[in-house]
């Protein structure tokens, strides 16, 4: 990934889109939200073994989540910080944002009819209240984003947290072979797995954990 | 074994197990809690420690905030489909936000424990309020006072127990070292130990014994209880009770 890009100042639309689009990239591939960070690994766990929830779904309505949300928690995160509001009442900062744009979304899905609005109306809270969303924010902080990186890297992470989902969901026929031993079945192999999937991220991308 | 626990223990053993979070009901290795920092974070039995200490401070005191607060927007037993979908946002918010609001009185604590050290933590301190350890009773039925805090309490042994055996075997593995002594001097068994995906493959490897040894602990735990209640079932018949 050619640094440059990722350092850049937002100045012409072209370089402005450079840049969101490769921190969406990078979000994606080299810092993947699952693979090189486990967040929201637990809800992941969750969901695979869910016949309920449709993956694809939950995936979309995180990524929608998540790109709504950078604005305003760069915008906010900004404010408060040069208010004085140290580390302290970032979570609680954040999970304001986090509660204004769920609310929005959850309004939307009761005005507008859409055809799985009863599943998205379920898997809301789980979409909006998970590590990866607000992890993502917190990173946008620690590394002081600018409102393009952010927009970027929120697309990015949830675009990852979507392909880490279908990869695992994806894998589950075969995680559920006979021939795995009975202790490993269920969570254990499915934390295997990521763990094999990490690995192969890290052969393309290398690894170092920005905390 | 006692004859009234043997008793319980034969009506369900399912519940039997249910209350013990540290053994066989583990909110990280039967229900996949909590496991973001313990892959990345939990590299040392330091980190372990300091993680440990966080999770003790915010875990029950949010839970027991979050159990008056929730009486505002309580959910029923049975509750509908469409109870469910109205308020388990507002919960999961209050929840979330309850334990948000204890994190910002537990961080000078920590700060005070851990000092700088405090900041290897990153992300993952912060980030304790949405894990589903803390929150995950906004989507269950209301709870009694007595239960937040005793089982607020025993999530805590729980969680801490695993996070300091992950965090003391990634240390070990990585660099040969347990809380900074020398265990395997100059011997680095396992270097992938200290990364993401080391921590995934050596949770999942821990989580598979775990729950192995689980399960041979339930078959012994019901044989004993069998055999208790046969042995006085017998002591009652020849009149020795």
């Amino acid at each position: 990934m050619n640094t440059a890009i990722l350092t850049a100042q937002s100045g012409s639309v072209p370089e402005t889109l450079g840049i969101f689009f490769g921190y969406a990239l990078l979000a994606v591939f080299a810092q993947n939200a699952v693979f090189t960070r486990a967040l929201g690994v637990s809800r992941l766990v969750q969901l695979v073994g869910d016949e309920r929830t449709n993956s694809l779904l939950f995936g979309a309505l995180q990524i929608v989540t998540q790109l709504l949300l950078a604005p305003l928690a760069w915008y906010v995160g900004g404010v408060a910080a040069a208010a004085g509001l140290g580390p302290a009442a970032r979570p609680l900062i954040y999970l304001g944002c986090i509660a204004l744009v769920s609310v929005g979304e959850l309004v939307v899905l009761y005005l507008v009819r859409l055809p799985w609005q009863r599943q998205l109306l379920r898997i809301l809270p789980l979409a909006a209240l998970n590590s990866c969303v607000l992890g993502t924010l917190l990173l946008g902080r620690t590394q002081s984003f600018t409102l393009t990186q952010s927009m970027g890297f929120g697309l990015g992470s949830g675009v990852g947290y979507l392909m880490a989902v279908l990869l695992v969901t994806e894998a589950q026929n075969r995680l559920r072979s006979q021939s795995i031993p009975a202790a490993f079945r269920g969570m254990p192999i499915t934390l295997i797995y990521i763990g094999v999937l990490a690995l192969a991220i890290y052969g393309f991308t290398g690894h170092t954990v920005i905390l | 074994m006692k004859q009234s626990k043997a008793e319980r223990f034969l009506r369900d053993p399912g519940r039997y197990a249910h209350h013990d979070r540290i053994f066989l009901n583990n909110p990280v290795i039967m229900q996949g809690m909590g496991l973001a920092p313990l892959v990345v974070l939990a590299t040392s039995g330091r980190s372990a420690l300091m993680l440990a200490a966080a999770v003790a401070l915010l875990l029950t005191p949010s839970r027991v905030i979050s159990y008056f607060l929730s009486k505002l927007v309580p959910l029923q037993e049975h509750a509908g489909e469409e109870e469910l979908r109205a308020r388990l946002l507002p919960r999961g918010l209050l929840y979330s936000g309850t334990a948000a609001v204890v994190y910002m009185a537990v961080y000078p604590v920590l700060d005070r424990l851990f000092g700088v050290e405090l900041l290897t933590l990153g992300i993952y301190l912060p980030m304790l309020v949405v894990e589903p350890l803390l929150i995950y009773r906004y989507g269950r039925v209301q709870e009694t006072l007595r239960k937040a805090v005793s089982k607020g309490l025993r999530v805590t042994v729980g969680y801490a127990a695993v996070l300091l055996l992950v965090g003391c075997i990634r240390e070990w593995l990585a660099g040969g070292t347990v809380f900074g002594f020398a265990v395997t001097a100059n011997t680095v068994l396992l270097p992938l130990a200290a990364m993401p995906a080391g921590g995934f493959i050596l949770l999942g490897v821990l989580a598979a014994m775990w729950r192995a040894l689980a399960a041979r602990y339930k078959a012994f735990l019901t044989n004993e209880a069998r055999n208790q209640v046969i042995v006085n079932h017998q002591k009652e018949a020849r009149g020795e009770r």
